[in-house]
């Protein structure tokens, strides 16, 4: 299967900032994500796949040519960028028709692909309502309903999950997947891993400009399991909690926070640890209150990939 | 990354082309300008001169007709190149075309700033170009209103009232004078206002930097003429140079002694000035270093 996104060596400087670096990459029909920190590049990266950015170094093509100043290109992708970008005082159906009717529709067209982008971000019955009353999920989804409308065959997505609650989470999730699952090239970025892990199996880690490594979440995950765990118990008995796993091998340290009820246990086998935490919480006496993991994040495994 | 065998579904969305990609732009822009009250009063308040005006050509012709005896009024209803001067180049109009420059250029590009839009612009088959193009048709259709078509109609109103052809033979050039000076005053208010609206993102600052640069030109220029007597002060003025080229357009006499290409390079270096603001400032991506 042939690339869809193909890049080569590209590069990005903002004066001595560097944004983007050495990029080498070709990306396929399907979801991919793209991970990393807040300052990783991935906005940047994505600036430059919709030609809003010009490439210090380095090429960039979608479907074989290149993006900036191509019209052509700009036909077949979508962008829902991280920021909102709505003109708050017109009615989401005046903002979808509007931006449509750029793409080159007649009215007749942009009334029907606007209908149908509504209709699958369920926003049908809200479309006459000012974007101004509109929730955040509503609005998220608007956007995302604004980058699939004129039916795109490369769709990237800017953080499309950021601050919703969960419902709107697992919302967006299915309808980005249904995309996926049509065969189009859908590019999503997210700096928090189970997000992306819920949309796909395809991964490319950036940090600090960089490609830090490309291929399958399981390959991640794998990182993580061989790496120490941190997790946070809150309990009204903390000392009885230390000492019930206290003596298991695959706990390495306990640590008593004072300020609240809670124990950090660094751990070798989140798994385990897990299955003998449900076992004990159902015990009467237990008291367990909250589970946190503080490093179960794309940070915790970029420490540990970049070794700091 | 390791290859995965997906299903491919063909794509099936048209590859459209256009031949006027800033259109919509500028039909929406022109939607959104009517729907604010006090943009509406503003422009039919600019149309009340070219009603005057007009008025004045009608009676110019049927004086006789209507026996007015009121001394002088045979001089002031002289439909020549100064009635067409007094008209494009008088205070009201100038004003009441800068009033619809801030109540409807204002925040053409600073409303974009504002709600992040350039970028999901320039993420569709839409260049910079169509962009300012879209935008300044906007701007080009209220003015056109208030210059062009009027100056036409008048020229046409004058040949109906008066019923011959004399007034084209006297002066054959006053239509290209009309469409000539419409288009000067049209590029440079289009220029001024979309780049006073590219400097930030608040519309109602855009406006008052519009209205007070305009107004604070003129003041400075009656400052400095004051206390030295030199013309060549009405060079800082915008409606004072506009004044001038538009005499020299009209073949009048100018109101201030100078030269009137000064004026009009003053104007065409401000629009260049303009353009490059312009592309400075609209960006799809705001980068910051």
């Amino acid at each position: 299967m042939s690339a869809v996104i193909a890049t080569s060596k590209l590069s990005k400087w903002y004066g001595n900032v560097l944004g983007l670096s050495d990029v080498t990459i070709s990306i396929e029909p399907g979801i991919t994500g793209l991970l990393g920190p807040n300052g990783a590049g991935k906005s940047t990266f994505f600036n430059l796949l919709t030609g809003q950015l010009k490439p210090s170094i380095g090429s960039l093509t979608i479907f074989g040519e290149p993006v900036r100043n191509n019209s052509r290109a700009f036909r077949r992708i979508g962008l829902c960028p991280e920021q909102d970008a709505f003109y708050e005082e017109l009615s989401g159906w005046e903002f979808l028709t509007n931006l449509l009717r750029l793409q080159g529709y007649g009215p007749s067209e942009v009334a029907a692909k606007a209908e149908k982008a509504l209709g699958i971000v369920e926003l049908l019955a809200d479309k006459g309502r000012v974007v101004r009353s509109y929730s955040h999920g509503m609005r998220q989804r608007l956007k995302f309903a604004q980058a699939i409308a004129h039916d795109p065959q490369v769709v990237i997505l800017d953080e499309p999950l950021n601050g919703l609650d969960p419902l709107g989470k697992r919302k967006l999730i299915r309808l980005i997947k249904d995309f996926g699952r049509e065969g189009r090239t859908v590019l999503v970025s997210s700096h928090v891993l189970p997000e992306i892990e819920a949309l796909t199996a395809d991964i490319v880690l950036l940090h600090h400009g960089k490609i830090l490594a490309v291929g399958g979440i399981q390959n991640i995950r794998d990182l993580i399991d061989t790496h120490p765990h941190i997790i946070a118990v809150r309990s009204s008995a903390p000392r009885a909690l230390a000492a019930h796993f206290v003596g298991e091998e695959y706990v390495l340290n306990v640590h008593f926070e004072n300020s609240r009820d809670s124990v950090l246990f660094e751990t070798t086998n989140r798994d385990r640890f897990f299955e003998r935490l449900t076992r004990y919480a159902a015990e009467p006496a237990a008291a367990v209150e909250e589970v946190t993991s503080p490093d179960d994040n794309l940070q915790a495994v970029f420490d540990y990939l970049v070794g700091t | 990354m390791p290859i995965a065998e997906r299903g491919y579904i063909h794509w099936d969305g048209e590859l459209l082309e256009r031949r006027r990609p800033w259109l919509p732009i500028t039909r929406q822009g022109i939607r959104l300008a009517f729907k604010r009250k006090y943009f509406k009063f503003s422009f039919f308040v600019s149309l009340v001169p070219a009603f005057g005006f007009l008025v004045g050509i009608y009676a110019a012709e049927k004086i006789q007709d209507f026996k007015l005896k009121i001394e002088g009024v045979s001089t002031i209803l002289q439909v020549n190149p100064g009635f067409f001067r007094a008209y494009f180049a008088g205070d009201f109009l100038l004003f009441m075309m800068l009033m619809l420059m801030v109540l409807s250029g204002a925040g053409l590009i600073a409303d974009e700033l504002r709600h992040n839009a350039l970028q999901l612009y320039f993420a569709r088959p839409l260049t910079k170009k169509d962009y300012f193009m879209g935008k300044a048709a906007i701007l080009v259709f209220f003015l056109s209103l208030v210059t062009v078509v009027p100056g036409l109609v008048f020229i046409i109103c004058k040949l109906i009232f008066s019923g011959s052809f004399r007034f084209l033979a006297d002066y054959p050039w006053i239509g290209l004078s009309v469409i000539g000076f419409s288009a000067l005053v049209t590029a440079f208010f289009s220029f001024y206002t979309l780049m006073i609206s590219s400097v930030s993102k608040n519309r109602r600052y855009t406006a008052i930097l519009l209205f007070t640069i305009y107004i604070f030109s003129d003041v400075l220029f009656g400052i400095f003429y004051a206390s030295f007597r030199n013309p060549y002060f009405a060079l800082l003025s915008i409606k004072a140079n506009l004044q001038q080229v538009g005499a020299a357009f009209f073949n009048v006499k100018a109101p201030y002694a100078v030269s009137w290409i000064y004026s009009l390079a003053v104007l065409l270096t401000l629009c260049a000035v303009s353009a490059f603001i312009l592309h400075k400032r609209v960006k799809g991506v705001e980068v910051i270093k």
